[in-house]
C-alpha cells in the first residue's frame, strides 16, 4: 500500500500529475487516483489515495465490477462497470470516484506507483507489506458528502494531530 | 492550434449588466504574444480607453494564463492579472503563484475579462460552461481565507480555486492585492482595488477538462532535463531552506538591504530577522505551488498567527526597511497584510517614508492627525495599517500611497519617497546592485525588479557574463558596465516565464529557461512552431507594446529614472560602502539598444 506522511506534505501536486500523465498522457485534477487537498485555513496539505483499508467499502459494487489484485490493489473492471456510483457513495475518504463515464481509483501501476516515484519530500512511500488501516472512524462522519467533502474532512482530521504537534514545537 | 496548450476561449463578464459570454480566440492573435502577461498587456492596448478612471467601471480587469500552466512544466503555477492601474496611473499588472492558475486552465479558459461595476457585492464562479455571477453581502469585509473558505463549501467542492479581495480591496485601497491559495499574493499595483471597485468579492474557478499537449512524449522530455538543472542547482538547498527569505541574509552581506528607509544597507540585528532564524525558530514545513519540484515556500507557527510565507519583499518590509527588530511581530502582520488583501511593498514604503520624514522633522505627527510614527514603534504601524486597511481617520489618506501622499507636503518630503512612476521600490538597495536599478527605473510597471531581475549580476559568472553579454562587468554588481544588455536579455526571459506561464524564481532567477528550450517546449507543447528567434521577435514586440501603451498615459523618457538619494547620496557603510547608480547612462544604453528615442 501507499502509505502517507502529512507532515512532509508541501502540496505540490506531483504525484497528481505522475498519476495523470502516466495514465491518460494527460494532466488534470479529476484524471488522477491521488488528490491532493489543500486545506488553506489550517496549513496541511495532503493527498488522497486508496489506503487499501480492512473494510473495502467499495467493494459492495452491485454490479460486481471491482476485485482486489495481487498487491490487495483495487481492480476495475469498465466492461462490468453500470456507473451507478455506489464505490464513491461507500468509499469514507473520496479514494474512488466515477469521472466522465470510468472509475478512478489507484491501481499501484503495477507495483511501481509513479506517484511515489514524483515524491521527493516523502510524504508518499510505497510498502508492499504495510498493515492495512481501518477508516471505520471516517465512515458515519462522511456518509452524506461527496468525494471532494470527503478528501477535506479526511486531510483536516488526520491534519489536526500534526497542527497539535507543530503548535508544542514552535507555539 | 486546437486544444494544445491553449484553450481557445476567453471569458467576458460584465458585472454592470450582470452577465458573461464565451468569445473564441482566433490562433493568429495568441500566437504572437503566447498567453499570460504579454497576452494581457495586448488585450489592455486594444481594448482600453486609455483616459478612464482606474476605479471606474470602464477599467478592464483580466485574469490571464498561458499555454504551458497547468503542465506538466514545472511552477507552471502562474497567472497575471492586468488592469490600468489606480496607484500608479499606468499600466497595472501583478503575477502570482499557487494553484489557482492550474485550476483555471482545467476550466478552460485563457483569459477571464471584467468590465463594469456591480451595484452589490459579488463574486464570479468560472467553470467549463462559463461564468455565473453570485451576490455575496455575507462575504462583506471577510478575509482572504474566510471567503475561500466559504466559496468552496457553498458548491461542496473543495478543488475550487479562490483569488479574492480583502477588506483593503473593498475598500479601494490603492495598494491593495489579490490573493489567492490562502496567500498567493497579486501584489503590486493595486489590481485588489480595482476588483473592489467592480465590487467583486472574488474569482472562483473550477474545471473539469485535462490539459493535454501536442506531442507528450517530447514534452516529457523537455520538462525532464528542466527538472533536472532546478535539482542540481547550487542554490537548491539554500532555496529549499529559506526561498527568498535567503536574500535577507545575502542582501545584507553585501550592505544592500534596505534598512531605515534605505538610509542604510546593513541590518545591525539581521540574526534576529534574516531567513535562517525564520527557518529555525518558526517554520513547520516547506509549501510549493503547482508541480514545482523546488517547493521554496513556507508554513510557520509563531505565538498565535500562523501562514504561509512570508517572502523576502515582505520580510524585509516589515523588518529592517522600518526599523523593526521582533521577528514574531513582522510573521504576524504577514499574516495579516495577507488576510486583508494590502501590499507589502507600497505599506512598508507608506511606513518607512513617514517614519525618515518625522525623524528628518520634514513632516509632523500634527500633519497627520497625531500619528507619530518612529523606527519599529509596533504599537503604532499595526495602528496605522489597520487604519489604512478600513480607511479610517489619517488611514483615508495613507490609503493613497506614499507617493500621492507626498504631493500635500514640500519637495523635500515628496524628494524621499523611493517611487518611480508612482510605484515604491523593493527592497534591494540599486547603489549596490546596479542592473537592479535599471530595471527599477525603465519597468513598465514602475519601480519593479521583477520585470527582468537580473540576478545574474549576482552570481559572479564572468566568463558566460562575456558570452552573453560582451563584458564581464556584466557579472560584477558594482558595474553599470553590460548591464544594459543584461536587463535587455532578462526582460525578454521575465516576460517569457509570465507568458507561458511559469515561476521567474525558477525560470529566471536560477537562470533555467532560456529562448532553446522555451522553444522546444512550445513547439511540443502547442504543435505551433516558435524558433528560438521567433520567440526574440515577439518578446520585443510585446515589450514595445507595453511602451506603447505607457506613452498613451503620458509616460517619457523623463520617468525613466531613480530617486535622487540612489543617484546622489553613497550609502556610508559596508561592502557598498561610496557607490551611486550612474543611472542616466545605463538608461541611454538601454534605449540605444530598444532603439527607443
Amino acid at each position: 500500500m501507499i502509505f502517507v506522511d502529512l507532515s512532509r506534505c508541501t502540496g505540490c501536486r506531483r504525484c497528481e500529475t505522475a498519476c495523470a500523465f502516466f495514465h491518460t498522457r494527460k494532466v488534470g485534477t479529476h484524471l488522477s487516483r491521488i488528490k491532493v487537498v489543500h486545506a488553506y485555513e489550517t496549513g496541511i496539505d495532503g493527498p488522497v489515495g486508496c489506503v487499501q483499508c480492512t473494510e473495502r467499502y467499495c467493494l459492495s459494487c452491485p454490479a460486481d465490477a471491482l476485485s482486489i489484485g495481487p498487491s490487495g490493489e483495487i481492480v476495475y473492471n469498465p466492461s462490468k462497470c453500470v456507473q451507478c456510483g455506489t464505490c464513491e457513495t461507500q468509499c469514507p475518504i473520496g479514494a474512488i470516484e466515477l469521472f466522465e463515464g470510468a472509475v478512478y481509483v489507484c491501481d499501484l501501476c503495477k507495483g511501481e506507483p509513479k506517484c511515489v516515484k514524483a515524491c521527493t519530500e516523502g510524504a508518499l512511500t510505497y510498502q508492499p507489506e504495510g498493515e492495512h488501516p481501518s477508516l471505520q472512524e471516517f465512515r458515519e462522519r462522511t456518509k452524506k458528502m461527496n468525494p471532494s467533502q470527503k478528501r477535506y474532512s479526511y486531510i483536516k482530521e488526520v491534519g489536526q494531530r500534526i497542527r497539535e504537534k507543530w503548535r508544542e514545537f514552535r507555539g | 492550434m486546437g486544444n494544445y496548450g491553449y484553450g481557445d476561449k476567453i471569458s467576458r463578464i460584465d458585472v454592470t449588466e450582470q452577465e458573461s459570454h464565451i468569445e473564441q480566440v482566433r490562433t493568429s492573435w495568441m500566437k504572437p504574444v503566447i498567453g499570460g502577461r504579454a497576452a494581457n498587456t495586448k488585450r489592455l492596448f486594444q481594448e482600453l480607453d486609455f483616459d478612464c478612471d482606474p476605479l471606474g467601471p470602464e477599467n478592464i480587469l483580466i485574469f490571464g494564463i498561458g499555454p504551458l500552466t497547468g503542465s506538466l512544466l514545472p511552477a507552471s503555477a502562474y497567472y497575471t492579472v492586468t488592469a490600468k492601474s489606480p496607484l500608479t496611473g499606468i499600466l497595472g499588472d501583478s503575477a502570482a503563484g499557487g494553484h489557482f492558475a492550474a485550476e483555471m486552465k482545467q476550466t478552460g479558459f485563457n483569459q477571464i475579462i471584467i468590465t463594469g461595476a456591480a451595484e452589490k457585492l459579488v463574486y464570479i464562479l468560472v467553470t467549463e460552461s462559463g461564468a455565473e455571477i453570485i451576490e455575496c453581502p455575507h462575504l462583506h469585509k471577510k478575509t482572504i481565507i474566510e471567503t475561500t473558505r466559504a466559496i468552496r463549501k457553498e458548491h461542496k467542492d473543495y478543488s475550487i480555486e479562490v483569488a479574492a479581495i480583502g477588506p483593503a480591496g473593498e475598500n479601494c485601497v490603492l495598494y491593495s492585492t489579490i490573493v489567492s491559495s490562502g496567500n498567493r499574493v497579486n501584489g503590486r499595483t493595486g489590481m485588489g482595488a480595482v476588483m473592489g471597485s467592480k465590487n467583486v468579492k472574488a474569482v472562483a474557478v473550477q474545471g473539469f477538462k485535462s490539459v493535454e499537449m501536442h506531442d507528450p512524449g517530447k514534452f516529457l522530455e523537455e520538462v525532464k532535463k528542466i527538472e533536472k538543472t532546478i535539482h542540481n542547482h547550487p542554490e537548491y538547498n539554500k532555496r529549499y531552506t529559506m526561498g527568498t527569505t535567503m536574500l535577507m541574509g545575502d542582501l545584507n552581506r553585501i550592505g544592500i538591504l534596505a534598512t531605515n528607509h534605505f538610509q542604510k544597507g546593513v541590518c545591525s540585528y539581521i540574526d534576529h530577522v534574516s531567513g535562517e532564524r525564520l527557518a529555525g525558530s518558526y517554520k513547520v514545513k516547506n509549501k510549493a505551488c503547482f508541480n514545482c519540484n523546488l517547493h521554496c515556500s513556507r508554513y510557520y507557527v509563531c505565538d498565535k498567527t500562523e501562514s504561509e510565507g512570508p517572502e523576502f519583499e515582505t520580510l524585509c518590509s516589515f523588518t529592517s526597511r522600518i526599523g523593526n527588530k521582533d521577528l514574531p511581530f513582522a510573521l504576524e502582520m504577514n499574516w495579516y497584510l495577507n488576510q486583508m488583501g494590502l501590499d507589502s511593498i507600497s505599506t512598508g514604503e507608506v511606513l518607512g517614508w513617514l517614519m525618515e520624514c518625522q525623524e528628518k522633522g520634514v513632516i509632523h505627527p500634527e500633519d497627520i492627525d497625531g500619528l507619530s510614527l518612529t523606527w519599529g514603534d509596533k504599537e503604532a504601524i499595526k495602528d496605522a495599517v489597520q487604519k489604512i486597511v478600513y480607511r479610517k481617520g489619517i488611514g483615508d489618506t495613507l490609503a493613497e500611497g506614499a507617493t500621492k501622499v507626498s504631493q500635500q507636503f514640500n519637495q523635500e518630503a515628496q524628494e524621499l519617497v523611493m517611487q518611480v512612476k508612482g510605484l515604491d521600490i523593493i527592497c534591494g538597495d540599486p547603489r549596490g546592485i546596479k542592473a537592479y536599478g535599471l530595471t527599477y527605473a525603465v519597468s513598465s510597471r514602475g519601480a519593479d525588479h521583477l520585470r527582468a531581475e537580473p540576478y545574474f549580476e549576482l552570481t559572479n559568472r564572468k566568463q558566460e557574463a562575456v558570452n552573453r553579454f560582451g563584458t564581464e562587468k556584466a557579472a560584477d554588481r558594482l558595474s553599470e558596465e553590460g548591464k544594459a544588455a543584461l536587463v535587455v536579455y532578462s526582460e525578454k526571459i521575465a516576460l517569457l516565464c509570465d507568458s507561458l506561464t511559469m515561476c521567474k524564481n525558477i525560470g529566471l532567477c536560477m537562470d533555467i529557461l532560456n529562448f532553446e528550450n522555451v522553444s522546444a517546449l512550445l513547439t511540443a507543447g502547442t504543435g505551433t512552431q516558435y524558433t528560438p528567434e521567433y520567440l526574440q521577435q515577439i518578446m520585443d514586440d510585446s515589450i514595445n507594446v507595453q511602451r506603447k501603451l505607457n506613452e498613451e498615459f503620458g509616460i517619457t523618457r523623463e520617468d525613466d529614472t531613480l530617486p535622487a538619494r540612489f543617484v546622489n547620496e553613497p550609502l556610508t557603510e559596508g561592502p557598498t560602502k561610496g557607490s551611486t547608480v550612474n543611472i542616466e547612462k545605463m538608461v541611454n544604453e538601454y534605449y540605444k539598444i530598444h532603439k527607443w528615442k
